[in-house]
């Protein structure tokens, strides 16, 4: 990305540049990130203490000695093993899946030559306008009718077609950034497009692959509403449905409640904090199509 | 080279499977749902062709209908108003520091919108309760105990709410993308403007915000989509609750489906839907390509 090494030039002129102000700045922007990051401190406070003592006045309680037992209480009774099986199950097949049909897509679009090319691209980004609430209530019949209410395959086909727009979006344009040349001496040499795709074009392609996968798993992992909608057995629930589950079940111990909370919340603030610059950039490259 | 890369079956292919699942997922329930539209179909049972009168009801005979419109609207003036001037001001002071720390913060800021909104929807609700809360107790804490209410059950105050969690859990979102439009500037103009004496204040008028200018378009517009197609907070903190005073579209025809079971009445509002939201992004665009090519 572009940005990314103009980046680098500013932050040099920076550090010579201001340095008081700055500290002025840092100060702010603390106390701005605290506060905005307050309700996850609290969550995760109360997560650690006895369940009775959220009803105390008391803002934050410093939890002497952590409770972990609520975790253990959560890992078990949430069902969590079996949740995080399933979003593990369900995201990575999606993130496969999607990041397969974009490259095997994007190629078509960028290189074969054929009549309805343009408009099978432009159909498939029409796709990003399509609000998901939209496709529950007719899916939710048709899906019905098939049988796959109550399958994976039931989130799959409709996680992978919503992955599909985005990713194909990523790699169209990473694609065409990629110089022809390649491909023509291998061409000569009497490969097949498969092969081009496989041994030349895959290998190029690793860092579209990486923000695509990174904008697949965000959206997979966190998403709930077709979830509900289309699995009503805990067997195939994802991990959003132990916090749901657990509410219901539990409704006044609080603090195995928001264990359940910060368990389903720590793999995507994990897989955020490792693979940062990707999710920036994918975030930014989704933006600038809209 | 040529014939290779117009091959029919590679083509078929290399397509097909992929488009046939969008179509499948996508394409197909949009014209579904405007076949069923058309029905008064439960759910189950039999149905009978109505024609235009679901449509025509919702236009003229539903008030929900209308309030969770002004209630995307409100959602979206809300982004535009207040989420997005503070975006575009951390966004510039993140932009300021350098360093690592200016990397922590962008890091920091955007954890929120990692989060399932499961979980923020629910914590959110556990903070706004009346009786274990966070937001009352801290209210007690700095003496404004008259203020303490029950956030999300009083309608005065739950639409409020609403807004409010949904403020929170974009904002990083919105920062980011200004704060990556702003490391498209680039630092030569500041340094020319720097060294024609302009206050910073000037700069940031003057240099900063027009040159931001198509990135704020494009925010403001993924800003107003979102608002329209918000459903998961609504869901999860108040259903649409109390009465129907945080109603929003997406909620509300998932309540006519599977509550109400008016599963033909809301496939005509989905209907509705989709085109509010492809307008949307239409007008927008071209708002977009004009601006373009003003420069």
């Amino acid at each position: 990305m572009r940005y990314g090494k103009e980046g680098k030039n500013r932050v040099k002129i920076n550090e010579a540049k201001v340095s008081t102000s700055n500290k002025i700045i840092i100060a702010f922007l603390t106390v701005f990130a605290f506060s905005s990051l307050f309700p996850l401190i609290w969550l995760l406070d109360f997560s650690l203490v006895k369940a009775g003592d959220l009803f105390a006045s008391n803002i934050l309680i410093w939890p002497d000695p952590p409770l972990w037992s609520n975790y253990a209480t959560a890992w078990v009774d949430g069902k969590i093993p079996q949740f995080l099986f399933n979003s593990v199950f369900v995201t990575s097949l999606t993130i496969v899946i999607t990041i397969f049909v974009s490259i095997t897509m994007g190629y078509a679009f960028t290189r074969m030559r054929w009549k309805l090319s343009k408009f099978c691209l432009t159909l498939i980004l029409l796709g990003m306008m399509i609000p998901i609430h939209a496709t529950l209530l007719p899916n939710f019949i048709v899906f019905n009718k098939l049988g796959l209410i109550n399958s994976y395959l039931g989130l799959l086909i409709p996680y992978i077609a919503f992955g599909m727009p985005v990713g194909t979006f990523i790699m169209t344009g990473f694609l065409e950034s990629i110089p022809v040349a390649l491909e023509e001496s291998a061409v000569i040499d009497g490969c097949g497009v498969f092969r081009i795709i496989f041994s030349i074009i895959l290998p190029l392609l690793k860092p579209a692959m990486v923000t695509v996968a990174v904008m697949t798993f965000l959206s997979t992992w966190n998403e709930f509403i077709m979830a509900v909608t289309f699995l009503n057995d805990d067997k195939l629930r994802t991990l959003p449905f132990a916090v749901m589950n657990f509410a219901g079940q539990y409704s006044s111990n609080y603090s195995v409640q928001f264990a359940v909370m910060m368990i389903t919340a720590i793999p995507s603030v994990i897989v955020y904090i490792f693979l940062n610059e990707q999710i920036t950039k994918g975030v930014t490259m989704g933006a600038v199509k809209g | 080279m040529h014939k290779i890369l117009s091959n029919k079956l590679t083509i078929f292919l290399l397509v097909f499977p992929g488009l046939l699942l969008f179509i499948f997922a996508l394409f197909v329930p949009i014209f579904l749902s405007v076949y069923y539209g058309m029905t008064d179909y439960s759910g189950m049972g039999k149905l009978n062709f109505i024609g235009f009168d679901n449509f025509i009801n919702i236009f003229t005979n539903d008030p929900v209908f209308w309030h969770s419109v002004r209630n995307a609207l409100l959602l979206g003036i809300g982004f535009v108003v207040i989420q997005h001037p503070l975006c575009i001001v951390f966004a510039i002071l993140l932009d300021r520091i350098g360093n690592k720390i200016e990397k922590v913060y962008r890091t920091v800021f955007f954890i929120p919108c990692v989060i399932s909104t499961v979980v923020t929807t629910k914590m959110w609700v556990n903070i706004l309760d009346p009786n274990v809360g966070m937001l009352n107790k801290v209210l007690d804490a700095v003496g404004l105990g008259f203020l303490k209410q029950e956030w999300l059950g009083n309608p005065k105050t739950a639409l409020l709410s609403v807004l409010f969690i949904c403020i929170w859990q974009g904002f990083g979102w919105g920062m980011l993308i200004y704060y990556s439009g702003l490391k498209g500037i680039s630092e030569e103009l500041y340094e020319a403007a720097k060294i024609d004496g302009a206050t910073s204040m000037q700069v940031y008028s003057r240099i900063t915000l027009p040159l931001l200018k198509p990135v704020i378009r494009i925010n403001v517009t993924l800003a107003m989509i979102a608002a329209l197609k918000q459903m998961e907070t609504v869901y999860l903190a108040t259903n649409g609750g109390p009465g129907d005073a945080t109603q929003f579209l997406a909620n509300y025809l998932y309540i006519r489906a599977f509550s109400r079971f008016e599963y033909g009445y809301a496939n005509a509002i989905s209907v509705i839907f989709v085109i509010i939201c492809l307008l949307a992004t239409i007008i927008s665009n071209k708002l977009l390509a004009s601006d373009k090519e003003g420069y």
